[in-house]
């Protein structure tokens, strides 16, 4: 693999695929640093707090709202912190890495939350610790006023605990199944008691609800608090190995190499958690840029909207258009469909995503209308098809530049190289009737929109 | 070049263009093939169904004791026993019950019941227990099993835009098409038919996986759309989008077309406020449809052979709220519909309204194992291997 093959490789793993000026900019420096950049930025974005469409209203301050308004207004608040969310990932300006590894805690802490305020601090927590200390993330979480409520730790009281909380903190959030016991889910469930958030959703301990009793936890005797469970499941080699083979999956791929995961998991150990070591494992070893983990994972449809976001400076008229497109595609941020999280992988694809997919830099390109009906509400009885017309508009110029002076034997080759990740020839006979040859502008276009149609620009 | 010319230039060799390939290759002996073999058809009503104002237990105070406003008035239930009737929106349903061609179960759930609509919606698509986590549906895997004649992926039709988890396997999927003819533009795109030609076979698995599917929805959306112009129906259906849906399923199935699970949605059924006319609307919409599609099957000779499957992802609360309506709950009915059932009527007693869990109806029947007889008896699979454990099977 040349420089530029591995940087593309890189940007698409620890973020969205290189924007046409990044690549200028970029393509000749050594990886290394480019790292060593990427990291950099991100520090400085994970200092920045995502603020915006909040307006310093909350919900508990709409009382003059009727409840239905409420939720209306809320669908739509938590839909811009949808939509600003892939947007920021699609801006060039914006620091990828960071956006990528919130996208990946999103989905590994997955919660489903229908207060704006809320849902926009526990994207703050995680941007905050994104790429910060493991443990100092999972204490977050479990302060986390959305995930209090989505896991009913609110419900969990001295007299009556639930252990809904304490079984996915072990099963999918730290140590994975078939390490514990469920004598260890119910005593930890036990130190969690009192867990609970206010109205605002900020963190409370009740102390009358809490059992300051004695717990077995992992075999041992102690008065155990939850930051104490914590520590014990972490203390645990196989949570580090249950974390890394998940950043494995979502990074590197679907496939699982033994030896890399465990390399990875022993670092992350070591470590003592520090996500950053773990992420540099991962980019800066050897095996990340083999061939057989180039251009093989299935994007989610988020990445695949936010790679062509960057590439081509798309804009939306109407960035609610986005959420329908994530819904017909099977992911919308801040609405995974369990706490388990996205499954990725093939079970992106079936006749309708893909055909969607393949169709999707046509409906941006072209302003097209998605005739599609989407299965949501489970209220509303709009039977009816609903159209969506995707106003977006593009800024091909960047992209053009690179193509503008290559000789036209190559330019399909080029243009392959820098759009797709995927290995396989290009041949000029597929694209012979489908593109226009008026003009150069018109032939590099044509044979982009051509490109980004294949079944190939779906793997990164 | 100017953005009006770009989209211009775009679009002339873009998905605008088509060029229907009508009935070019088509099998005719394949058309002409006898029928043979057992159709299901699933029914999801989205939202959470009010089971308890849909078959009324008419002579239990508890019910209007619990449901002052909410309760339907004896005097107006549609009675078919001696406790049991249906909700007055079902005059035609009823009919068919009547005529010994449905069965209904009551108390259907499972244990640890969740109250979120997506998360029990889940439960029922993938078969799981409520604390476990499956990203495959139990038809979905049904197609990863040995069934024979799984390899297209429209052995599993939904009729809709999009596929429910019910019908994802790990391997397989089933194919989502809400109309034919729809389908068939789509998939008419040109540029994507010389992709697939042109394509010479890699080793990169997923590119592979892509590329079939996209030639195996070629195949399929030109399949579907030959068949759906095979036959069409002479029963009058009502108006509306679900009782099309079935109409093209019934077509579809007329025409033997190979397809042995249809999937169908009806939405709506959240009703938190001003419950009694929107459920109405939507009993009398599924009853009025299921109705004529009853009469079509049977019409051709297809009824003995299907078996019609109705469920929810929950029912909801006894009592009811403040705002006419009701909330999430739990255990609820499902309804069977074919010509051949083994037990007609009433599969087992009334929901027990005294002995509640904190107001909620306390679940008779796992639906699992509703699941297990159906593809034990009615999909020759093996519902231990799909399902993940054993469940004991029901007289279905």
């Amino acid at each position: 693999m040349n420089t530029p093959q591995r940087l593309q490789h890189l940007y698409w793993r620890a973020g969205f695929g290189m924007s046409p000026k990044e690549w200028s900019s970029k393509k000749k420096r050594s990886t290394q640093k480019v790292i060593d950049e990427l990291f950099k930025n991100a520090h400085q974005a994970s200092q920045r707090k995502v603020v915006k469409n909040g307006n310093g209203i909350e919900s508990s301050e709409m009382a003059m709202a009727s409840k239905k308004e409420k939720r209306k207004e809320n669908k739509i608040r938590i839909g811009s912190h949808n939509t600003d969310w892939v947007l920021r990932m699609g801006n060039p300006d914006e620091s990828a890495l960071l956006e990528k590894m919130t996208l990946f805690w999103h989905g590994h802490f997955a919660c489903r939350t229908k207060v704006p305020g809320w849902a926009r601090n526990q994207l703050n927590t995680i941007r905050k610790h994104a790429l910060g200390n493991f443990r100092e993330l999972v204490l977050a979480i479990a302060r986390d006023g959305s995930m209090i409520r989505y896991l009913n730790n609110q419900q969990n009281k001295k007299r009556k605990p639930n252990e809904n909380f304490a079984r996915e903190l072990m099963e999918l959030f730290t140590i994975g199944r078939g390490n514990y016991t469920e004598k260890d889910v119910k005593e930890a469930a036990r130190a969690f008691t009192g867990w609970s958030s206010n109205l605002k959703g900020d963190f409370v301990f009740r102390k009358r609800q809490h059992d300051f009793g004695q717990k077995i936890f992992f075999g041992k005797k102690g008065k155990w608090d939850g930051d104490e469970i914590i520590d014990m499941i972490l203390e645990k080699r196989e949570t580090s190995e249950f974390i890394a083979r998940k950043a494995y999956r979502f990074f590197v791929n679907d496939k699982i190499d033994e030896r890399n995961v465990e390399y990875l998991a022993r670092v992350f150990y070591d470590s003592n958690y520090d996500i950053e070591k773990l992420m540099r494992a991962i980019f800066e070893s050897k095996w990340f840029f083999d061939e057989e983990n180039v251009g093989v994972k299935i994007k989610s449809p988020i990445e695949l909207l936010a790679g062509m976001i960057r590439t081509f400076e798309v804009e939306f008229r109407n960035p609610a258009a986005l959420i329908f497109i994530e819904k017909a595609l099977g992911q919308v941020l801040f609405d995974p469909p369990n706490v388990a999280g996205w499954a990725g992988g093939k079970s992106w694809i079936d006749n309708s995503t893909l055909m969607l997919r393949l169709n999707m830099a046509n409906v941006l390109f072209q302003n097209s209308e998605l005739n599609l009906k989407i299965k949501e509400d489970f209220k509303a009885q709009k039977r009816n098809k609903r159209k969506r017309k995707v106003q977006a508009s593009v800024n091909f110029k960047p992209f053009y530049n690179l193509f503008k002076r290559e000789n036209e034997k190559l330019l399909l080759k080029k243009m392959g190289g820098f759009i797709l990740q995927t290995k396989g020839q290009l041949n000029e006979s597929t694209f012979e009737n489908f593109i226009i040859k008026n003009n150069k502008e018109d032939l590099v276009k044509t044979l982009c929109l051509r490109i980004m149609s294949l079944p190939e620009y779906q793997l990164m | 070049m100017k953005r009006r010319n770009f989209i211009k230039a775009s679009t002339i060799a873009s998905t605008s263009v088509m060029v229907p390939q009508f009935l070019k290759g088509v099998n005719s002996e394949n058309i002409a093939r006898s029928r043979q073999g057992k159709n299901l058809v699933v029914i999801q009503f989205s939202g959470g169904n009010d089971g308890l104002n849909t078959i009324i237990p008419y002579q239990n105070d508890r019910y209007y004791k619990n449901r002052p406003t909410l309760g339907i008035k004896a005097n107006e239930v549609l009675k078919v026993s001696d406790n049991l009737g249906f909700n007055p929106a079902m005059a035609s349903l009823r009919s068919l019950y009547d005529e010994g061609l449905m069965s209904i179960i009551n108390s259907v759930g499972y244990p640890n019941p969740d109250r979120s609509h997506f998360r029990s919606m889940d439960i029922w698509h993938t078969a799981s227990d409520s604390n476990e986590y499956l990203s495959t549906g139990w038809l979905g895997r049904y197609l990863d099993s040995n069934c024979s004649g799984c390899q297209s992926p429209h052995h599993a039709l939904e009729v809709d835009d999009t596929l429910s988890l019910s019908l994802k396997g790990v391997e397989k999927n089933g194919f989502a098409m809400s109309n034919p003819n729809q389908l068939k533009r789509i998939s008419d795109n040109k540029f994507l038919k010389s992709i697939v030609h042109h394509h010479e076979h890699e080793h990169e698995e997923n590119v592979e996986y892509l590329y079939k599917t996209l030639a195996d929805t070629h195949a399929s959306a030109n399949y579907l759309y030959q068949k759906s112009k095979v036959h069409k129906t002479e029963v009058k259906y009502p108006k509306g989008a679900f009782a099309n849906d079935l109409k093209q399923i019934a077509e579809l199935m007329t025409a033997d077309a190979d397809i042995k699970i249809y999937y169908a949605n009806l939405g709506g059924f959240d009703t938190h406020v001003g419950q009694k006319n929107k459920q109405a609307r939507l009993l009398k919409t599924y009853s009025d449809a299921m109705s004529a599609f009853v009469k079509d099957l049977k019409n051709n000779g297809l009824l003995d052979d299907t078996l019609i499957m109705t469920f929810s992802e929950f029912g909801r609360r006894v009592q009811q709220n403040a705002s006419g309506g009701t909330d999430h709950g739990t255990a609820n009915n499902v309804f069977l519909i074919g010509g051949n059932l083994k037990r007609k009527g009433f599969y087992n007693s009334a929901p027990d309204l005294k002995k509640l869990d904190k107001g909620d109806l306390i679940y008779q029947v796992d639906f699992r194992k509703i699941y297990a007889t159906i593809l034990d008896d009615w999909l020759d699979a093996s519902p231990t291997q799909i399902l993940g454990k054993q469940f004991e099977k029901i007289i279905i």
